[in-house]
């Protein structure tokens, strides 16, 4: 049903997608705030990648100038005010 | 107690997933869509440039921004409104710090760091300029090219220290009223069919219509600028890149300035 090619993209797809739950976890389970940012911003990277594969290009621009540039600065700006390391 | 969260943290995820998967194969929401959904894909995709009957066409080979600026012109508008006014709601919280330069006296980074921004802010305008100007042509458009060009203001605030920034010839009166202005602009766009042909006409009219005569041009010299769509997205793009350098430029005052407006409310004023 599917060509090779159309393999490839799935199996890319599905690598990326997996990468980016563990650096959610990561984000997530971090304390530092700056390291939780990056890898936020790392996952947000390979959403762009996602929705590169799934053909919607319209989005990917939106998509990568908001969510790996400007979110990742404005977090950084809030971890800047309230500390960057997380209390228990 | 930690691994007991761990465990929380990572079957709740599992179990709403399976919660909405499992109803959903079972058929509880109701028939699933048919397979062949992707006809109205294809009406759009042969209707958006479609030369021979152009009784419906947007005159434009994209066809996302056929739809979002063209057949669903309202809903973009009323998304930029929306935009629109989440800003204005961020700057009324600093109103009282907005126009004056910041207490800073920071030099910025160093020149290497200096010069090589400077190179890479003309690309990033350059780019989001093309996205924004080719938005009929290729995917993207005002929204897409407006937020990375929004990029290279903020880049210049961190790299270069606000000092420049605050006493560039790019004002808070100046960047306010360009944004005002575009959005006049679109809203003209928008109504300039009814006006020109004095009530008959559509709102958001593109090219002409069944009963309807006006239409802007479609195409310069030989390359399709789909009508409104070109000066839509261009109004879009002044909006949202002169929105997003505002929001930066406020939120990125120094922790003395900022407080300023908390001082205030103390006061009770």
């Amino acid at each position: 049903m599917f060509s090779l090619t159309e393999d490839i993209i799935f199996v890319a797809m599905g690598i990326a997608a997996i990468l980016s739950v563990i650096f959610v976890v990561l984000a997530i389970i971090t304390k530092d705030l700056v390291k939780a940012t990056i890898f936020s911003a790392v996952q947000s990277t390979l959403y762009a990648f996602l929705l590169y594969l799934l053909m919607s290009p319209d989005i990917v621009l939106v998509y990568v100038a908001v969510s790996v540039g400007l979110l990742p600065l404005i977090t950084l700006v809030l971890v800047k005010k309230v500390g960057r390391y997380e209390k228990v | 107690m930690r691994r007991y969260r761990d465990v929380v943290f990572v079957s709740l995820p599992i179990i709403t997933i399976a919660l909405i998967l499992i109803p959903t194969l079972l058929g509880a929401i109701g028939p699933l869509p048919p397979i062949d959904v992707r006809d109205l894909a294809k009406t759009y995709l042969y209707f958006t440039l479609d030369i021979y009957n152009k009784s419906l066409w947007a005159a434009s080979p994209e066809a996302v921004t056929a739809i979002v600026w063209d057949y669903r012109g309202l809903d973009t508008f009323y998304e930029t409104i929306v935009f629109y006014t989440a800003i204005i709601g961020c700057l009324a919280l600093y109103r009282e710090v907005v126009r004056k330069p910041d207490r800073s006296k920071g030099e910025g980074l160093s020149i290497v760091v200096k010069k090589a921004t400077a190179i890479a802010m003309l690309g990033i305008v350059a780019v989001g300029a093309s996205t924004v100007l080719h938005g009929m042509l290729t995917p993207g458009g005002g929204f897409q090219g407006g937020s990375i060009i929004a990029v290279a203001p903020v880049l210049a605030i961190v790299v270069f220290s606000r000092i420049l920034v605050d006493y560039s010839k790019i004002t808070y009166e100046k960047a306010i009223m360009l944004r005002n202005l575009s959005i006049i602009g679109i809203a003209l766009t928008a109504l300039a069919p009814l006006i020109i042909s004095l009530g008959n006409a559509f709102i958001f009219q593109n090219q002409v219509k069944a009963y309807t005569t006006f239409s802007y041009p479609s195409s310069i010299l030989d390359v399709f600028m789909g009508g409104s769509l070109w000066f839509l997205n261009l109004f879009e793009g002044i909006a949202v890149s002169m929105a997003f350098f505002i929001a930066f430029k406020v939120l990125l005052y120094t922790e003395e300035t900022s407080k300023e407006v908390l001082i205030g409310e103390d006061y009770g004023y």
